[in-house]
């Protein structure tokens, strides 16, 4: 994997056939959460949600008046917060407004990045008018893989790495019998700082790119 | 970008102390400092330093308060913040 460089106005990151699959396939995932149809033609490759509990994605087109629950998976209530935890009315009336569009918005720019790692070939470019839409949409792929972490504070991210380092060194060493590595935990971490690193790299380039248009 | 156009049109009204509702945004582990500073660069319009300047009270005083308006106004900053993935919330500004 190589991060986001600029090409012309271009970002341009390379990923290998796998890490494209896996990338692609945990957008749609978080897609799914949202309540999205599953990506792509073929749905027996995509099947709904591994991640669980799917939203009723029409939720938001029965009646508008009606309020809207709040989510009881922690991973899309982190993508849907309480606008108002102290202030009820407050907090009902902003989901019952901006429930379907935040839903819709974040749905539309993971399934544009799922486009772009399914269409073949290495290469992910971003074009530089949707590289700040690419950017929320791995925010939100990361809030959701933090949330099944169980990640909540500044230390948990700084544990997590720790954590990541030693089963690493672990596996490599062949070390595994001292350590408790629960694999599926090691594999989210891992997917979750390769995304994380991905991302800073896009960002990176964004900043290059506005620092060019100020002169 | 409707949105943002009007907020700087608002520019001058959203610092008037007799407006009662604010926009918070929260610290959390998992938004990056550089991407922070750039949604607030790119949406509140503000300068790269105060960009910074926010995005280190956040993380290093767990919030900072990026606007203050009428509660309509803070309604769309906040579906903006959650449309980043960012954490935010509103509130009356005595509270």
């Amino acid at each position: 994997m190589r991060g986001f460089e600029a090409r012309g106005a271009d970002a341009v990151a390379t990923l290998d056939d796998e890490e494209r699959l896996v990338v692609a396939r945990i957008v749609a995932d978080v897609a799914g959460l949202l309540g999205a149809d599953a990506f792509g033609f073929d749905n027996e490759e995509y099947p709904s949600s591994t991640l669980t509990e799917v939203d009723d994605p029409f939720e938001h087109l029965r009646g508008l008046e009606e309020s809207i629950r709040e989510p009881s998976d922690p991973a899309i209530l982190r993508l849907l917060p309480n606008a108002a935890p102290t202030d009820r009315e407050a907090a009902d009336e902003f989901r019952r407004l901006t429930d379907g569009e935040l839903r819709s918005g974040k749905i539309r720019r993971l399934r544009r990045i799922w486009e772009a790692l399914s269409s073949g070939g290495d290469e992910w470019v971003v074009p530089a008018d949707e590289a700040l839409a690419t950017a929320a949409a791995l925010t939100d792929v990361r809030l959701v893989l933090a949330s099944r972490l169980g990640l909540t504070t500044d230390d948990d991210a700084d544990r997590l790495h720790q954590e990541i380092d030693l089963a690493t060194h672990a596996l490599e060493t062949d070390d595994e019998r001292t350590l408790s590595i629960d694999p599926e935990r090691v594999w989210l971490g891992m997917l979750y700082q390769a995304l994380t690193w991905l991302q800073e790299s896009l960002v990176q380039y964004m900043a290059g790119a506005s620092e060019e248009t100020d002169v | 970008m409707g949105v943002h156009e009007q907020f700087e049109a608002e520019g001058g009204v959203a610092t008037r102390t007799d407006d009662p509702w604010i926009t918070i945004v929260w610290n959390d582990p998992v938004n990056l400092m550089s991407y922070v500073t750039h949604v607030f660069q790119s949406y509140f319009g503000l300068p790269r330093h105060e960009a910074e300047a926010r995005m280190r009270e956040v993380h290093e005083h767990g919030r900072s308060v990026l606007s203050t308006g009428p509660r309509e106004k803070m309604e769309v900053d906040v579906q903006a913040m959650h449309s980043y993935g960012l954490w935010a919330t509103l509130q009356r500004s005595g509270e």
